[in-house]
């Protein structure tokens, strides 16, 4: 008996590299049959949100460029080199800056790595902007996706959030001063509540202000709010808010597409095909079944492929090359880090992070206006465009209503007009405060050029509505006038605004300091 | 039916070539290239050629291609310049090119690295690893690597500049000797003694290029190069400067940037002070009166010149009054000039030179007070005017005669403030009409009543006195206020 069982241990252990290979994959071999291929996505944790089989139309480049999955790998990307960066840092004023500096010069490729932490975050903040104006030009917010939408809203401010508490933990002057100047529009509140003379009973600004910075400075209370923020709450609300992402877009029957036609031949890839491939074996059963207006009961599914290898060669590809463009950017460039952090030297333009100098503009005009309620009406407005447009049709087709397109470009050389025009006027002519300086604050909170522009294209907006007939092509209207001056305003304060905040047109040709 | 993932094989493949090309291409350069790696692969061949004696071969054997580093937490400093200026302390390496040189003169004898570091003393980004980054003038931080002849500007962190040999600091002690010769003192407070025109200058060394105006200054912007064109032409420097252009030479205004570097508070553990930087410390606190002559030349000046005669101002657009001139100091008493000493004239360029003010010691200004009356007869008695004087003519008169240059109420213009308070305590009536009546020699003040043509009679005199003295009443009310509350003594000096 001890013998059988001495061979039966020897035996065990020579096979050994085989049975742990099995139970860690458990089909053992490449897919070979689409069954095996639908179990190898549905037993696995990590692959099993996705449906088994892929409408072709998915996978089309052009209908989504890979933007949302970029945006998630470059959030993995920040993920695994912030673990990294973590181990080094020390958020302290006295030892953040020393940190980053030794990050740079002595950690083994530590400016590298801080360099793709650096440039990923920023393109994750481009990407979400590009993922959010795909979306809406695909109609893809419709029903069932507008709760979608609202989870896609969500993860857009965190995002901003998260780069925005990264920006302060090089405790350098382009930090110190960025948030300086944030905190400050966190405090803008406090215009409106001055010129009508209630901020000693009623006090919003200043509470959000210190709040933000757990002081009425830029210190190490603030760094440590926003390290705790920065490296724990904002990643795991976004985690935590991704996951519902995800499932939404499974659970809502995957990327938004229009209806094949029921049966027949469809037209797809410039070939006709017949809708209705009868398979040789067995179904798949239930984990085939996504969500859609007719489940495919007593048929086929229709115009798709399987997900294992097509989906994930996709997906692996767009996360490849998201991971390829960092890589390039950080080896050319490398993250910017100023001098150490001194409040007896201000930046001069101190600026923001690029995605709120859209905001800082507006901020120059009105702060309350700038900083508070066109940042809150774009926000309220964005969050209901799935609840005011309501009526089906273009859905996973760029422009896919009738006039959408001609709408769009209307819009955009309205908007591109509008504030192009706006921007030289200011520069020119100056604003109220130049041609009344005894005026009330309340007349410049209410009549700036950021406030104008809103009523311009709210007007625009309304125009298309009345002119046009369709809920669709206001709300295209009013999101392209967004767009666009989101996009000049972020170009005007990043590149032509100097010292003082004045109009420069080139960098080059501010005054030294 | 076409492959519908062929497109994103392709792209996965580009995709993941790059990727691992970039990578590589990192690990490489950051690993391999690094430059302290080839310097120190170059010392290690220099050491293999020196190493003829046991000493030699035994450094050899224990080189190691590895980083290097001083890390001085009580200064703040982790400084890697050794990681590239290997034979900083080895005495064979005088004749091998740089990075690899033993460090000029015996200073490492009393200053090891290991102890003092480097940027201590020469500045620079004592972190970095790469010469450019190190030498920081291009990138982004606060103090560049010091050029090595303005080096001696750190000494004075630790050491009182007056006990260290003069031939280690030349530029340093001539800069301190101009600092006084130039009479800089009239116009910047250096160590809380000096006037109020110009910027205090106690942490000059300090200033970061970015609290300098670069607009008119060639590059490379480096604080020095500003302090160096600055004591050449102020204003061409800083537009609407009203410093004078001190005439120097290259080498004076070299001097003169040295010593404004070395201007700097820095905070240093006491352990690594010079014994004489504490007493030097001490003498600040209890400092010994300078004589009147050497306050004269070191904080009058400037301004006044060798102050036997009136001299117009272009920066300030008046004439700033002699005040060693026989005709103020035969009339002008000696509470009279205390008083604007200390207290300065209001409305002129004149600051105040009080305890609180510009810092001079009692004994100071009562030294240069002997100095300025130095040589003048005693005042003889005059007459005093009793006449009553009508303030309503004074006012008549003095517009006619006196308003051109004084202004309009007395405001003052060419000719001093008249009008203000310091001037209307301090003057006695019997000053202003000898005043009046003798002119000022000297200065453009021309005498009212010379005997072959008197402009004023005494009634005249009387009315102009009664009317300036309005004025003393119209201002006094509301100087007084302000005059109370920046007087006050303060804590006082020890």
């Amino acid at each position: 008996m001890a013998e059988a069982a001495t061979r039966e241990f020897l035996h065990n252990l020579y096979e050994l590299p085989h049975t742990v290979k099995d139970a860690c994959f458990r089909l053992g071999k490449t897919p070979e049959s689409e069954r095996e291929e639908s179990q190898a996505t549905f037993h696995n944790l990590f692959l099993h949100i996705h449906s088994v089989r892929v409408h072709v139309r998915t996978l089309k480049p052009t209908l989504t460029f890979g933007l949302g999955l970029m945006a998630t790998a470059s959030f993995v990307i920040t993920i695994i080199t912030g673990v990294l960066l973590m181990v080094y840092y020390k958020p302290s004023t006295d030892l953040a800056y020393q940190s980053i500096k030794d990050i740079h010069f002595t950690v083994s490729t530590g400016r590298f790595i801080r360099n793709i932490h650096r440039w990923s975050a920023q393109l994750m903040v481009l990407v979400v902007l590009l993922h959010m104006a795909r979306v809406f030009f695909t109609a893809s917010y419709k029903k069932p996706r507008e709760f979608n939408w609202l989870v896609g809203l969500g993860l857009l401010v965190i995002t901003l959030a998260l780069s925005f508490t990264g920006y302060l933990l090089p405790w350098d002057q382009l930090a110190y001063w960025a948030i300086t100047i944030g905190s400050n529009i966190a405090n803008s509140p406090r215009e409106f509540t001055d010129a009508i003379g209630i901020t000693k009973f009623f006090d919003p600004g200043g509470f959000q202000k210190r709040l933000l910075l757990g002081a009425n400075y830029v210190g190490q209370d603030a760094l440590i709010r926003f390290y705790v923020l920065h490296v724990f709450v904002l990643p795991l609300a976004l985690v935590t808010l991704l996951g519902v992402h995800f499932w939404r877009i499974r659970k809502d029957g995957g990327l938004a597409k229009p209806e094949d036609p029921p049966g027949g031949l469809a037209e797809w890839g410039g070939e006709r095909r017949p809708v209705f491939q009868p398979l040789a074996t067995k179904t798949y059963g239930l984990m085939a079944l996504v969500k859609g207006k007719r489940p495919p009961v007593n048929r086929g599914p229709e115009n798709t492929v399987m997900s294992w290898p097509h989906l994930f060669w996709a997906e692996l590809s767009v996360f490849m090359v998201t991971v390829a463009v960092t890589l390039i950017l950080s080896f050319y460039y490398d993250a910017p880090l100023k001098e150490l952090a001194n409040a007896a030297i201000p930046e001069n333009p101190a600026k923001a992070p690029w995605y709120f100098l859209g905001i800082q503009e507006l901020v120059s005009y009105s702060a309350f206006t700038g900083g508070l309620l066109i940042p809150v009406i774009v926000v309220v407005g964005l969050a209901l465009i799935p609840f005011l447009d309501r009526r089906p049709g273009g859905e996973g087709t760029w422009f896919g209503t009738n006039n959408e397109r001609s709408v769009f470009w209307q819009s955009l050389f309205f908007a591109c007009a509008v504030t192009v025009g706006m921007l030289a006027f200011t520069v020119n002519y100056g604003w109220l405060r130049n041609w009344f300086p005894n005026i009330h604050q309340l007349w410049i909170i209410a009549i700036n050029p950021g406030s104008l522009l809103v009523a311009i294209f709210a007007a625009w907006s309304l125009f298309i509505l009345k002119r046009k007939d369709a809920v669709r092509l206001s709300a295209v209207s009013l999101f392209t006038c967004f767009l666009v001056g989101f996009t000049l305003l972020t170009y005007f304060a990043t590149v032509h605004r100097g010292p003082n905040w004045h109009f420069y047109w080139w960098p080059s040709q501010w005054p030294v300091h | 039916m076409k492959d519908p993932s062929r497109i994103y094989r392709w792209l996965l493949l580009v995709a993941s070539v790059v990727t691992i090309v970039y990578l590589v291409g990192a690990a490489v350069r950051e690993n391999y290239l690094a430059q302290w790696k080839t310097v120190q692969h170059e010392y290690r061949n220099i050491l293999r050629e020196k190493a003829t004696d046991d000493r030699g071969r035994e450094l050899l054997a224990k080189f190691r291609v590895e980083m290097k580093q001083a890390s001085i937490p009580s200064l703040g400093t982790v400084d890697r310049c050794v990681t590239c200026h290997n034979g900083i302390d080895d005495p064979r390496m005088t004749d091998v090119p740089q990075p690899h040189r033993t460090h000029p003169g015996h200073i490492l004898d009393k200053h090891p690295v290991d102890r003092f570091g480097c940027t201590v003393c020469h500045h620079g980004q004592g972190a970095a690893l790469t010469f450019n980054e190190a030498k920081a003038e291009d990138v982004f931080w606060d103090y560049p690597l010091l050029p090595p002849e303005m080096t001696e500007a750190t000494c004075v962190t630790c050491h009182d500049a007056e006990k260290l040999p003069p031939d280690q600091i030349p530029l340093l002690v001539t800069g301190m000797k101009l600092y006084q010769e130039k009479s800089c003192g009239s116009c910047h407070k250096l160590g809380g003694r000096g006037g109020t025109l110009g910027p205090a200058l106690d942490n000059e060394g300090a200033k970061t290029k970015h609290q300098l105006i670069m607009t008119n200054l060639k590059p490379p912007h480096t604080t020095w190069n500003w302090q160096n064109a600055h004591f050449r032409d102020p204003g061409g420097v800083v537009p609407d400067s009203q410093m004078r252009n001190p005439t120097v030479t290259p080498r004076e205004a070299l001097a003169l940037t040295v010593y404004m570097l070395s201007q700097w508070k820095r905070d240093v553990p006491e352990s690594y002070l010079a014994p004489d930087k504490i007493e030097q410390k001490y003498r600040a606190l209890h400092s010994t009166p300078l004589t009147g002559e050497q306050v004269y030349q070191q904080y009058c000046a400037a301004c006044h010149g060798n102050g036997t005669y009136s001299r117009w101002d272009k920066k300030f657009n008046r004439f700033v009054p002699a005040i060693r001139g026989v005709s103020l100091t035969s009339t002008a008493s000696r509470e009279y000039l205390q008083a604007n000493i200390e207290q300065g004239r209001p409305g002129t360029q004149m600051p105040a030179w009080g305890p609180h003010a510009g810092g001079l010691l009692p004994e100071e200004i009562t030294g240069v007070i002997e100095y300025l009356r130095a040589g003048a007869p005693t005042a003889p008695a005059t007459t005093a005017l009793t006449l009553p004087g009508d303030a309503s003519k004074g006012l008549s008169l003095f517009l006619r005669n006196c308003a051109g240059c004084h202004g309009m109420n007395g405001r003052g213009g060419l000719a001093p403030e008249i009008g203000n308070p310091v001037f209307q305590r301090a003057a006695t009536d019997e000053f202003i009409i000898r005043t009046i009546r003798n002119g000022r020699i000297g200065t453009a003040m021309p005498a009212f009543q010379r005997p072959e043509a008197p402009a004023l009679g005494d009634q005249d005199i009387a009315d102009v006195l009664a009317y300036l003295r309005t004025l003393g009443e119209q201002k006094g009310q509301k100087a007084m206020a302000q005059n109370a509350t920046s007087s006050a003594p303060s804590g006082g000096r020890p």
